[in-house]
């Protein structure tokens, strides 16, 4: 179960991101994952809930996005979305296939609260 | 306060940035004519067996040292310590190796003039399966008292892994296991998988084993030349 320690380092990456930007809190955090990514769901939210409230992310918001497994063709470069673990491409029947989605554990985006005081200061710096 | 909300987009894999860093050294390791294996499998597959009969085998003519993770014990280290230089990576209880954990062990190894570096990673066949350490082979053992249906029942290690070792191979004759069943299965999920048979008690498949890596290590240094060549260019 190694879905904590991938919550935690998605939480710190957030955290960067919310200094960086000069934001007062993290409303939501995006994210996608796939059958291959590596990461059940629920473990993934069982971590976040357990982990976000000791962090500057607290109060933040985890919006997962699940896709579905998609691969390109090496042989006949079709694109198509995969059924269950079969690697093998629908159109001509090749084994050369190439994954494009649904094999990661991604951030997507995230939703910052700035303040109002802190916005214009920035453009008054700039 | 009145405050905003302000989208900030960011679309990478959470693991980027260590994949960066298992990347560099990758290449690092290349240019040395490091072959880094990163050797996975369930608990009791025979990791710690296979690379101390790969010791054995090679003796003096090969330089060889292992990183060996492990919950909690240092049984694994002990084992193959008389065979060859190797470090204890003890995660305190987490469930698969990381690319830190990994650079702690190279700092402890001391020398890095190896031509191969093994990484024995925690037993389990899932997790570890979504961490790069930086090799440049990814071999996963299936031991024939596993059953011939595991790789269909964890996709992704088979399908990030280039080699198959099937071991314990001494006990076909006891166990219901299908080595044509097991290969077929694993194909199904990655068709490029080299397939080896061992048995590292009696020693058959390790010329084979062998072979295989000192090929993967030739193949590693002359790649490693062209691109620096391309780079030159």
């Amino acid at each position: 179960m190694h879905e904590f320690s991938l919550v935690r380092s998605l939480l710190r990456q957030v955290g960067d991101l919310l200094v960086e930007h000069g934001g007062v809190g993290v409303k939501a955090i995006r994210v996608e994952m796939g059958p291959l990514s590596g990461v059940e769901r629920q473990l993934v939210e069982l971590a976040f809930d357990q982990e976000v409230v000791m962090t500057p992310c607290r109060g933040a918001r985890l919006v997962i996005e699940e896709v579905s497994l998609t691969a390109i063709c090496q042989d006949c470069r079709a694109e198509f979305q995969m059924q269950g673990f079969d690697f093998v491409c629908h159109s001509c029947e090749s084994r050369q296939i190439q994954i494009t989605g649904g094999d990661e554990f991604r951030l997507l985006d995230v939703d910052i609260a700035v303040s109002e005081a802190s916005r214009s200061e920035l453009h008054q710096r700039v | 306060m009145t405050t905003t909300n302000k989208t900030v987009p960011v679309h990478r894999d959470v693991k980027a940035e260590l994949r960066q860093q298992a990347e560099e050294m990758r290449q690092t390791f290349a240019k040395r004519g490091t072959l880094v294996v990163n050797v996975l499998s369930s608990p009791g597959a025979g990791k710690t067996s296979l690379l101390e009969a790969t010791a054995r085998h090679w003796g003096d003519r090969r330089r060889m040292a292992v990183l060996v993770g492990d919950l909690a014990t240092d049984r694994d280290a002990q084992r193959l310590a008389p065979h060859c230089p190797v470090e204890q990576l003890t995660t305190g209880g987490a469930c698969h190796l990381e690319i830190p954990l990994v650079k702690q062990g190279l700092a402890k190894l001391g020398s890095n003039d190896f031509d191969f570096l093994f990484i024995e990673n925690v037993g389990n066949l899932v997790c570890p399966a979504s961490h790069d350490l930086a090799e440049h082979v990814r071999v996963v053992l299936l031991s024939v008292t596993e059953g011939d249906d595991k790789p269909g029942k964890y996709p992704k290690m088979f399908r990030t892994s280039q080699a198959l070792v099937v071991s314990k191979t001494d006990l076909l004759p006891h166990v219901p296991f299908s080595l044509d069943a097991a290969i077929r299965d694993a194909r199904q999920i990655q068709p490029d998988l080299t397939v080896m048979p061992v048995c590292s008690l009696s020693g058959e498949g390790l010329e084979q084993w062998c072979r295989y890596l000192d090929d993967q290590r030739k193949d590693m240094i002359a790649k490693s030349v062209t691109d620096e060549v391309r780079v030159a260019v």
